[in-house]
């Protein structure tokens, strides 16, 4: 168990109308070199600040404290080539006025120093591993002409052009339906395991969190409330917030809130 | 007879040169204080038929009726009249607001239209509205941006009852927020639909919450409907290829030890 990165004791703090956020407070957790980790939490828990931390993509309005140590990777991270980052609305990383293949084949060109020819070709492979539908058009479509599904498949092929250690997705399935969320979640998983890469899934949603992540760390007002395998954290929580978000859960098997009683056959 | 009857509706669009059929020769029925649920993939059509049933858009084909009245006959101030009792709450419903236009703005607006309170009486109806989805009254002033999301739904749930309607559609109403908060919002929708007998057209992608608060089940498949029926039964044994997808891609929590809570 190698770290590919630690994170100590890092607090963030937006300033926002002349008062000051803190975001993160005293993060201290290690990302595991070939790990899915999913870090999960309700909506201002700070989730997307560490992903955005550990991208090195915080605003100039915040102020950081504490340090992230790269030790797996013995460098400075850069993002594209060592870190893929995959955000809830694939608009914001895809350009709309440049083609499908010019945004792929930029990234492997920039990192990898590929002749755009090589890097055409790369981004081909890109769009089959995908499994986007008809990769050989769709290298000369642009995003609009697109499903939002396909378009975070294509988003997904962009961050993972170079070959990244690190693939972060921040809610990369939240704005999609069940059906693509599943497919979305399933692509993932098969490309981190062939590229044997680390992922950091960040969710608000517990249950697609336990399907694919092998450790889970709960995140509540900026602080760290527990962090554990997904087994302890979904089975035997240590921390009542956890439990809060467990029961929470509505599936397919939860007991009806609807009392029945009353209503007109 | 039903509170909503729905038949044969259907909507085309024209997009691009292509026609996009979003509802296909659609018919379903409410009954007063039911909850009936639409799901099924996205594009399915679930919000069109919300729009076609609240009269925002017009049907190519198909009626309607509402209260025993032909609803797509009604103008005027017939239709006005009768659509104070057929409201809805969408996913950000006070987005549409100015943020800065306080929760007794938004919740005067349909007392004032609707002819439901003079000047004088309706800071009383405001604070007894806030109160009866659980806000404080003191909350009247404050600006919707300074509220949170949770309690942003529940001014929109005020907002939606004001009227005292039979019929709300909630249109992926609870989608967006928080877990712990939903939990909250979904037991208030219920608890106004046991006291005030309100029906719901619920919409949302999530099979789970569909099966936990409605009593009956549509699935869409491009347009049409591909299974209906009891909700329970439809979702513990889907027979339609959607209906069977839906369910298999539904996140599933597999807890072993749970509490009985
Ligand atoms: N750019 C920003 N400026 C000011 N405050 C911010 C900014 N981004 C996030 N915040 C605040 O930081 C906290 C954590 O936000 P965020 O990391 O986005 O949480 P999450 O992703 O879990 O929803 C929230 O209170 C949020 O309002
Ligand atoms: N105003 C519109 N113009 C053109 N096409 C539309 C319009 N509204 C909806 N559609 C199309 O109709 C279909 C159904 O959409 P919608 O009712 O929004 O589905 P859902 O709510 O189930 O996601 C989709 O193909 C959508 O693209
Ligand atoms: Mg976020
Ligand atoms: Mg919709």
């Amino acid at each position: 168990m190698s770290a590919l990165a630690s994170i100590r004791d890092l607090t963030v703090t937006y300033r926002r109308d002349g008062n000051a956020v803190a975001a993160l407070r005293n993060i201290s957790l290690d990302i595991v070199a070939g790990e899915r980790l999913a870090i999960i939490g309700e909506s201002g828990s700070g989730k997307s600040t560490l992903a955005l931390a550990i991208a090195g993509l915080l605003p100039a309005s915040s102020a950081v404290a504490g340090r992230i140590e790269w030790s797996g990777l013995g460098r400075t991270p850069l993002l594209g080539r060592d870190i893929g980052f995959v955000f809830q609305d694939p608009s914001a990383s895809l350009d709309p006025v440049m083609t499908i293949g010019k945004q792929i084949a930029e990234v492997a060109r920039t990192h990898l120093g590929l002749t755009w020819s090589q890097a055409y070709a790369k981004a081909k492979t890109l769009l089959e591993r995908v499994r986007l539908p008809d990769p050989d058009s769709a290298l000369h479509a642009f995003p609009h002409q697109l499903s939002g599904g396909q378009k975070q498949r294509v988003a997904i092929a962009a961050a993972i052009a170079a070959g990244p250690k690190l693939l972060i997705a921040d809610e990369a399935t939240s704005a999609l339906d069940t059906i693509v969320q599943a497919e979305i979640v399933a692509l993932i998983r098969r490309l981190v395991a062939e590229d044997g890469m680390t992922l950091l899934f960040i969710s608000h949603d517990i249950a697609l969190a336990a399907e694919l992540a092998e450790r889970i760390a709960v995140f509540r007002h900026g602080q760290l409330v527990e962090l554990g395998a997904t087994a302890q954290i979904v089975d035997a929580p240590t921390q009542a917030y956890t439990r809060t978000l467990l029961d929470a859960h509505i599936g397919l098997d939860a007991a009806p809130l609807l009392n029945r009683a009353g209503l007109p056959a | 007879m039903s509170l909503l009857a729905v038949s044969n509706l259907t909507k085309h669009y024209r997009r691009g040169g292509k026609t996009v059929i979003a509802v296909d020769d659609v018919s379903f029925h409410i009954e007063p204080g039911e909850t009936l649920a639409l799901a099924g993939p996205s594009g399915s059509g679930k919000s069109t038929i919300a729009r076609l049933v609240l009269r925002l858009i017009e049907p190519d084909a198909g009626a309607i009726e509402f209260e025993d009245n032909d609803f797509l006959a009604l103008g005027g101030a017939a239709l006005r009249a009768r659509r104070a009792r057929l409201q809805t709450v969408f996913q950000d419903p006070l987005a549409a607001f100015n943020p800065r236009a306080t929760v007794a703005h938004v919740l005067d607006d349909p007392l004032r239209i609707h002819g439901i309170a003079s000047r004088s009486e309706r800071p009383h109806r405001i604070a007894a509205l806030l109160e009866r989805v659980g806000l404080a009254a003191d909350l009247a002033p404050r600006a919707i941006h300074e509220i949170s999301g949770g309690q942003r739904q529940r001014v929109a749930i005020a907002r939606a009852i004001a009227t005292k309607p039979s019929l709300i559609v909630l249109d992926e109403a609870v989608s967006a927020l928080d877990v712990s908060v939903r939990g909250q919002i979904l037991d208030l929708l219920l608890d106004l639909q046991r006291q005030e007998r309100i029906a719901y057209l619920f919409i949302s992608h999530d099979l789970g919450v569909v099966r936990a608060v409605s009593h009956r089940v549509i699935l869409l498949d491009a347009g049409r409907i591909a299974e209906s029926g009891d909700a329970r039964a439809v979702i513990d044994a889907p027979q339609s290829a959607i209906g069977k997808a839906l369910v298999a891609a539904a996140p599933r929590l597999k807890r072993t030890t749970q509490d009985a809570s």
